[in-house]
């Protein structure tokens, strides 16, 4: 039990120790909080407000498109305000100031004449002339500086659109108060269940979650497993396992080594952990108060504890298979090369995010997340999005554990002939024969 | 110590590899206070012999006895053992490198870093002690390595190859070591097919060819057996007399000298005589024990 633990601390900090654990370790928030943050504040860089003139010749539009767009600066707009008001501020992208061209005498094409001599100048970004029969044909034309600027014209063309409708309403006689009646915006808002119907959540931030959740979660397996693979393989090009075989139980280093690797892993996770709790509750209240406003959902400290645990379910798994390829060959390309299907179950397992996050009360999802292999990405998912009854977490974790257990023991077979057999590539039917001998 | 204990016993000790034999009912004795040599060419069986003796793997038959007892874990720490595969942990301080290595061997605390200081020391790598293996030569590895081997103090030392790629001044000091370890009282079981060494350093040896003990016994008593049948020549001329396979069964020819083999039957006297009349001018003619090397290829060669 002492050489075991002598085996796990030295793992332990001979990894905790390197630099590649440290740049991982600030790494990998870092670079999250980037695509985070980044996005949130290229939005709500001000732009200058565009310049648009009006050339009104129905000569009762103008007003309608002045009240519609400033109806659309200051709140969001009728078709998406079921986002809820966690939405990101985009309203900042598409100030307009406007002003009204009046016909007065000149002709369209004196009046086209001077506004196109403004543009070159510069003093105006874009003209809109309305014709006179706008509101029955729906046709108007947008002359403008910078036709790449799809937002804008698709801002502009929605606030006019809207400015047409009222102006038709009334045009038909439709008083204000049934007008307003009749825009009055629906709202539909997704509520996650078991709540009461008290929490809102928001769809977008809730799936990043699960994303960015069932993502770490392949990465932490696959990165870990592959550190596991390469330990084995260094004991065994460097010849140690010998040496190491005449003092410790090859069982004792084997388990050693992937339970020290497996704490350096658990490192990394908490600080990561503790770095996004932080995040979420002061970074994102910072960056509010600096009008940002980053959209990270709270998560119950129950996933916290669940995450450790399938975490550390995918990782006995394939850390343990990754374990037992490297027993088996001679070379870290080798082993890169038969560890291919293991990383390959791993992908597919990363997939299954996708139709167990769509629907995660179905057979399917059911029967994946019981599955060792696929469970750990999904029932973490089924968490985090509906989280199951408690006795199929249980028993999701209850199968894997034991399957780890088996696994460790036929690995441990493989292992300890393995190790010893240097010069070629173990196959793997003589991986089998090994792992039936006593 | 003359009548030393026997503290290493094997008695008709088998394995076999599926197919493959790897060693055929082999018993030894092993004392304290003695070097003992396990010989035989590649693929004889040493390595294999080894490991069932440290307990890597277990004999299919037959028993191994450490100080009268089966092997365990307790006893497993007493043993220290240098594989002929043998290697560090990269990119790990040879200090920390060495405390694990004792570690686990179950040698803990204060006493261990006393250790690490006293046996860098002795092989004179002490200003190497916070460096990366990765960083030192491949002898100073190598003595390194050694070091992990004896770091806790064990009563059996196995060595196999030890002085393999190392230069001789390092060879040298480590068969100081070795023969200090010995005065000690310790046991020490030397691996090699390298016959030259062996026989500066051993007291008994075990000779191995295909699976099977050729013969065991004390090295001046294997050579006396052999008999005085070698003789060491240096002379101008007369060369056709030392190829007359009726007088000389082998000679090997050296820059300067040449070292006959003489046949069955045949004795110095004759040569010399022979010598002479063909009119060889002669600078030398010695009787020489023969080699362990000799004996080697002789019982190596021998059919079965």
């Amino acid at each position: 039990m002492k050489k075991f633990l002598s085996v796990v601390r030295r793992e332990y900090i001979q990894r905790v120790r390197t630099k590649m654990f440290i740049v991982s370790t600030v790494l990998l928030p870092a670079v999250m909080s980037l695509f985070v943050v980044v996005p949130a504040l290229i939005l709500s860089i001000e732009t200058p407000p565009m310049r648009v003139a009006v050339v009104d010749q129905t000569g009762r539009m103008y007003s309608q498109i002045r009240q519609s767009l400033s109806n659309e600066q200051a709140e969001p707009d009728a078709q998406n305000a079921n986002a809820g008001p966690q939405r990101m501020p985009r309203r900042s992208f598409s100030k307009f100031v406007m002003e009204e061209v009046s016909a007065g005498s000149q002709s369209l094409d004196q009046i086209r004449a001077s506004l196109d001599q403004r543009l070159q100048s510069r003093e105006l970004d874009g003209y809109v002339i309305l014709p006179p029969d706008f509101l029955s044909q729906g046709k108007a034309e947008f002359v403008n500086r910078n036709p790449g600027d799809l937002f804008s014209t698709r801002v502009l063309q929605s606030a006019i659109n809207r400015a047409a409708r009222e102006q038709r309403l009334v045009d038909a006689k439709v008083d204000t108060q049934t007008r307003q009646e009749l825009f009055k915006p629906v709202e539909l808002q997704s509520v996650k269940i078991g709540t009461g119907g008290q929490e809102p959540e928001s769809g977008g931030g809730s799936f990043a979650l699960v994303f960015g959740i069932g993502f770490v979660m392949y990465l932490a397996i696959l990165m870990y497993g592959q550190i596991v693979l390469g330990a084995v393989i260094e004991e065994k090009e460097t010849r140690i396992a010998e040496i190491l075989f005449s003092s410790v139980k090859p069982f004792a280093l084997m388990m050693g080594k992937l339970v020290g690797v497996s704490l350096v892993a658990l490192t990394q996770l908490a600080i990561w952990g503790l770095a996004f709790s932080v995040f979420a509750l002061y970074g994102v209240g910072i960056l509010a108060s600096q009008g940002t406003r980053a959209n990270i959902p709270s998560i119950p400290f129950s996933h916290y504890i669940y995450f450790g645990l399938f975490f550390l379910l995918g990782y006995f798994i394939y850390a343990t298979i990754y374990a037992l390829v490297g027993s088996m060959v001679t070379t870290a390309q080798e082993g890169g090369q038969l560890a291919m299907p293991i990383i390959l179950i791993l992908v597919v397992s990363f997939y299954l995010f996708w139709p167990v996050s769509r629907s995660p009360d179905s057979p399917f999802s059911f029967w994946v997340s019981m599955i060792p292999f696929t469970a750990p990405v999904a029932m973490l998912v089924r968490i985090v999005t509906q989280t199951p009854p408690f006795w199929q977490i249980a028993l999701s974790l209850l199968i894997g554990f034991s399957s780890v257990l088996l696994i460790m023991w036929v690995a441990a077979r493989i292992y300890r002939v393995g190790m010893l057999m240097y010069g070629k590539r173990a196959s793997i039917p003589e991986a089998i024969r090994w792992a039936r001998q006593a | 110590m003359a009548a030393s204990e026997t503290t290493v016993k094997l008695e008709r000790v088998s394995k076999s590899f599926g197919e493959f034999t790897a060693v055929r009912e082999l018993s030894l004795d092993v004392r304290a206070g003695r070097v003992f040599g396990l010989l035989g060419p590649n693929g004889a069986g040493k390595t294999t012999t080894i490991r069932m003796i440290v307990n890597i793997t277990a004999p299919d038959s037959g028993t191994i006895l450490l100080f009268g007892r089966h092997i365990d874990a307790d006893l497993q720490d007493r043993i220290g053992y240098l594989p002929e595969e043998r290697g560090l942990y990269r990119r790990m301080r040879v200090a920390d490198q060495l405390r694990f290595f004792a570690e686990i061997k179950n040698m803990r605390g204060k006493k261990v870093d006393a250790k690490i200081d006293e046996w860098l020391a002795r092989v004179k790598l002490s200003e190497w002690k916070n460096k990366r293996s990765m960083e030192l030569s491949k002898g100073m590895q190598q003595k390194i390595q050694f070091i992990t081997a004896v770091i806790h103090d064990p009563d059996v030392l196995i060595l196999d190859e030890p002085f393999s790629g190392l230069d001789p001044v390092n060879v040298e000091l480590l068969k100081e070591i070795v023969l200090d370890l010995k005065r000690a009282g310790k046991t020490i079981i030397f691996s090699t097919h390298q016959m030259e060494v062996a026989e500066k350093i051993c007291d008994d040896i075990c000779l191995l060819n295909r699976s099977q003990k050729v013969f065991e016994g004390s090295l001046r008593d294997i050579k006396r057996s052999f008999g005085r049948n070698a003789v060491a020549v240096r002379c101008e001329g007369g060369d056709g007399v030392l190829d007359d396979p009726a007088l000389v069964s082998k000679v090997v020819r050296h820059a300067d000298e040449a070292q006959a083999l003489l046949a069955a039957g045949a004795d110095a006297q004759t040569l010399l005589k022979r010598l002479i009349d063909s009119g060889a001018v002669i600078g030398k003619f010695e009787m020489m024990e023969p080699s362990l090397n000799d004996i080697f290829i002789t019982k190596v060669t021998e059919p079965a």
